[in-house]
């Protein structure tokens, strides 16, 4: 081991993609087929939910050379009518790994658009063709972009741009890849009519490679409301967060480049060209009460670092180490890394030590948590230990894993504010189960909000009977943030918490025709694998599934008594007209007389009597 | 001879007697039909914890409890109508002097859309109607399918139709008559015979007649065929009162042998709803457990379930004195038994030319 030499070296996030598709759900030709058209079906679907757009969405799979065997190439299109991308922005989006508008947190069906990129490269590593996106925003004109993405450099190679004129909004996105139809055909057919059930406001086309149409209407005419962008809860807060929130500060150390020092140089009301630090210092000093806080901040730097402007451009300030003293930059003059020491006696330490310090943690607390009051926060400090004005870029690394670490302990903060979540909503998902299975009986239940680890949940719940359905015993249709779950479902929840209910006690016998739809919105549902095929068995999730199929499963036994009932009384009522007139028959010869006894009232009392029970 | 019109009268008067019955309960359903009332009947539980050995009548009996077969009750329905149809059925068989047999009734309720499921839920509902009317299925002309035999100096006097009237003797025929329906209701007219000799195999019955026991020990002999069927008791039982015969029993060195003869004597579990069927009277001659050392017969040891049944005929109230008991014992702790065939050992003819003789002069002191 040892007298091996490692090397390292950078690779691109696409290359990183690229050695690790299986784990994205593009192991094989007939996975990433089926992957390839989740991604683009949901981002279609992601993009009319967030601009209020009923979806119409339509999605064609065909074969490049029909004759050939599978696995073999296939044209995978999907066209909606959302609010399509800007012209601008397509090249990015289409054309690297890790751009993305769906960051922040709220309930989508995928996040960070990623899977879509992942599925043109696979395209394109399979096939060698480059992915067409064809996007309209204005509603004016329409963009039509031809390109391939450089792996190493995580670059798109633009082969094509043209614009022509058009009247609706719209993204189309087409990519060739190696698949095997006669094997995902099931799955997808599968994903597209459950996707409608789940979607019962958008309208779905699928034309699958032998030319045959399946169309799914509009159901519902009623988007459910759309979820609003929201803070992050405590609970769900790790390390690597905080970190990112405080670097996302208004109190950033400022970039020195032309346009600041113009700043700098306004505001000291310098004339002289190329002024050394001394000068520049002698001018703050006069007017620092009307100087900005950026520059400031410029002028602290400068007095460290004895630099004037012209040096003061080629360096990077890469760490500002208060509790050490410490001040790491980078000269891009040198290319090397330099590290000065902080004098704290100087004026300027306090100015540069209180920016980079940022807020006091009572501030941190109220201002970037959701549903954190001056009470709470004063709460938690206690419960900390840390004083409530102590300035969270002054904490030492072990701080921060302290108070990352109380953060998700403190059982004093509210719960989740589940604003961010987009149920369906139990008239739809009841609307979209009466289309789908023409049941004879079917009931639905939201479950009020509920969060696992700091992230809000809602499950929402239906349960259908008889009609349509075939007897073949129960089905569980899964669904989570709007996005049917086909595979793996052995280890889900929803199966678990299913299985464990005797449906003999709700008055359900045999192989019978009963459907569940589960469907669970989380800002994050706890998948068990990168594939997102199925949920973990979070205890607060397993308990809201609970409550909501008992609920369900009464509702469903009072409908069988009922039509248990039902069919006993016909059930008597046939047994009687078939079983008194025979009696009477018998007894009339039996007993030697010549007229049949008059037995009509019995036959109708005998379906009217009550089952005794 | 006996009282020849005195027979003929009592096989009329049952018949009556029985239609009067099947008359009123007709009549009962019918009312209650009009009336808007649900009919039923009471039947007798025959549930084991209702059967109960009567020592006066030394057989079993159903005691009091009994159970309501309602047309109100919904599960009933069905049997009820099964009950009506048969009574209705049975009422035709005995006003038009035919009869039926077990498997008979079965495929003729079709013809009613009376669907029983299977032929155990049709004898079933016979054995109920037995209960109800408190008379044997052979009363009301229902016979099972499997026959025993008879032979001897015996006449009899055919009551079925188109044979009214028309004699015939038992002896005339060496494989011997069936006991079937013709034979068990005809009149017993006239015998020389001072015994009868019921035996379990049809092996030995014809044995018996080939060395002419009938005439040795003035003998009818009677093929049980086994465990003596209703029909063969029912006509040893006539055998017995009718001619006033002693009933001696022969039957295999085991305990089912002894069993057999049980029953003949005083009649089995199943059929606690019924009189007539027992032979109080009767005696069984052997083999006896005891026979087994003091003929030095050839014996095969019991199985697990021979001496099981043992086990459970010691609980039986009819075996707790006596020889009875006593064979049970001794059968018990030989483990061995004995066919009636192991006589052949000393000869074909041995068991008629010795055995039945000291067995017979024996059984008249017991």
């Amino acid at each position: 081991m040892s007298s091996i030499k490692e090397t390292f070296t950078q690779i691109s996030p696409s290359e990183f993609f690229y050695r690790n598709r299986d784990l994205a759900g593009f192991s094989n030709p007939t996975r990433s087929l089926y992957t390839s058209v989740r991604e683009f079906v949901e981002n279609a679907l992601d993009a009319c939910d967030q601009k209020g757009i009923l979806p119409d969405v339509h999605l064609t799979i065909k074969a490049v050379d029909p004759e050939q065997p599978d696995p073999k190439s296939y044209i995978l299109s999907v066209k909606d009518n959302g609010p399509g991308i800007e012209s601008k922005h397509i090249p990015l989006a289409f054309g690297t790994v890790l751009y993305g508008s769906k960051f922040g947190l709220k309930q989508a069906r995928g996040m960070f658009g990623l899977g879509a990129t992942m599925a043109i490269l696979y395209g394109q590593i399979t096939t060698n063709k480059p992915v067409t996106v064809k996007s309209c925003a204005d509603g004016k004109t329409q963009d039509e972009f031809v390109m391939l993405l450089d792996i190493q450099k995580n670059k798109p190679i633009i082969q094509k741009h043209t614009t022509k004129e058009a009247s609706k909004t719209g993204l189309l996105v087409s990519i060739v890849l190696e698949g095997d139809y006669s094997k995902a055909g099931i799955k997808i057919r599968d994903y597209v009519a459950q996707t409608s059930l789940i979607t019962p406001y958008a309208s779905i086309t699928f034309e699958d490679p032998s030319g045959e149409k399946s169309h799914y209407p509009r159901i519902v005419k009623d988007m459910p409301p759309p979820p609003t962008i929201i803070k992050p809860h405590p609970h769900g807060i790790d390390v690597e967060t905080i970190r990112r929130m405080m670097v996302d500060t208004h109190y950033q150390i400022p970039v020195v480049d032309n346009k600041m020092i113009t700043k700098v140089r306004s505001e000291l009301g310098l004339q002289k060209k190329n002024p050394n630090s001394k000068t520049i210092l002698e001018k703050a000093q006069k007017k620092w009460s009307g100087l900005s806080r950026p520059v400031r901040i410029v002028i602290a730097m400068i007095s460290f670092l004895d630099m004037d402007f012209e040096q003061l451009s080629k360096i990077r300030i890469d760490d500002l180490d208060i509790p050490n003293k410490k001040l790491t930059y980078w000269n891009f003059g040198d290319s090397q890394s330099h590290v000065i020491e902080l004098d704290p006696e100087t004026p300027y330490y306090k100015q540069l030590a209180n920016t980079v310090a940022g807020d006091t943690l009572h501030t941190f607390l109220t201002r970037r948590f959701q549903r954190v009051g001056p009470t709470t926060a004063d709460k938690f400090a206690e419960f900390t230990k840390f004083k409530p004005e102590k300035r969270i870029g002054s904490m030492t690394n072990e701080d921060l894993v302290r108070l990352a670490d109380s953060l998700q302990k403190f059982e004093e903060f509210l719960s989740p504010d589940p604003s961010c979540l987009a149920p369906l909503g139990e008239e739809p998902l009841s609307k979209g189960i009466m289309k789908f299975f023409n049941p004879e009986f079917a009931s639905v239940i939201q479950r009020s909000a509920s969060a696992y680890s700091g992230f809000p949940f809602i499950v929402e719940m239906g349960i259908a009977y008889g009609g349509d359905i075939p007897p073949r015993g129960l089905q569980v249709y899964r669904f989570a943030n709007r996005i049917p779950l086909l595979y793996d479902e052995g280890s889900d929840v929803v199966l678990k918490v299913v299985n464990e209910v005797d449906w003999t006690r709700y008055k359900v016998k045999g192989d019978p025709p009963l459907v569940i739809v589960s469907h669970i919105c989380s800002t994050r549902i706890p998948y068990k694998t990168v594939g997102k095929e199925n949920v973990a068995d979070r205890p607060e999730i397993e308990r809201e599934l609970k409550n909501a199929l008992q609920y369900l499963a009464r509702k469903l036994a009072v409908h069988m008594s009922r039509q248990g009932m039902a069919d006993m009384a016909k059930k008597r009522a046939n047994l009687y007209s078939k079983y008194i007139p025979l009696i009477a028959q018998f007894s009339t010869e039996l007993s030697g007389n010549k007229k049949e006894p008059n037995y009509k009232q019995l036959i109708v009392k005998g379906s009217e009597i009550e089952e005794q029970v | 001879m006996k009282n020849k019109s005195k027979q003929a009268k009592t096989v009329e008067a049952k018949k009556q007697e029985l239609l009067s019955i099947l008359k009123n309960k007709g009549q009962i359903v019918y009312n209650e039909l009009n009336n808007g009332t649900f009919p039923q009947f009471s039947i007798p539980s025959r549930s084991v914890s209702n059967i109960v050995y009567d020592k006066k009548l030394r057989q079993y009996i159903l005691g009091k409890a009994a159970a309501v077969r309602s047309a109100r009750n919904m599960s009933q329905l069905r049997s009820f109508t099964q009950l009506a149809w048969l009574a209705f059925f049975v009422n035709r068989l005995v006003n038009e002097g035919k009869t039926s047999t077990l498997r008979d009734i079965y495929y003729s309720s079709q013809a009613f859309e009376i669907d029983f499921e299977d032929q155990p839920e049709s004898d079933n509902i016979i054995v109920d109607l037995e209960a109800i009317l408190t008379r044997a299925r052979e009363d009301f002309h229902v016979f099972p399918e499997e026959r025993s035999s008879v032979f001897g100096n015996l006449t009899i006097e055919y009551t079925v139709p188109g044979y009214e009237g028309k004699r015939m003797n038992l002896s005339d025929h060496p494989d011997g008559y069936l006991i079937g329906p013709s034979l068990s209701s005809a009149e017993l007219v006239d015998t020389d015979a001072e015994l009868v000799i019921a035996i379990e195999k049809g092996g030995l019955f014809t044995r018996f007649v080939e060395e002419k026991v009938h005439k040795k020990f003035k003998a009818i002999i009677v093929d049980t065929a086994g465990q003596a069927p209703r029909s063969t008791r029912y006509f040893l039982k006539r055998l017995s009162t009718e001619l006033g015969l002693p009933v001696v029993i022969l039957a295999d060195g085991d305990v089912y042998g002894e069993h057999i003869a049980m029953v003949i004597k005083s009649g089995s579990a199943n059929a606690a709803h019924l009189r007539e069927l027992t032979v109080p009277d009767a005696k069984w001659l052997g083999v006896w457990a005891t026979d087994i050392e003091k003929y030095k017969l050839p014996t095969i040891p019991m199985t697990e379930s021979d001496i099981k049944r043992i086990y459970e005929l010691q609980r039986d109230p009819r075996y707790q004195e006596g020889n009875w008991k006593t064979q049970l014992e001794v059968f018990l702790k030989l483990k061995r038994k004995a066919e009636l065939e192991a006589f052949s050992k000393y000869g074909l003819t041995n068991i008629t030319d010795k055995y039945l003789p000291e067995k017979l002069e024996l059984a008249k002191s017991l």
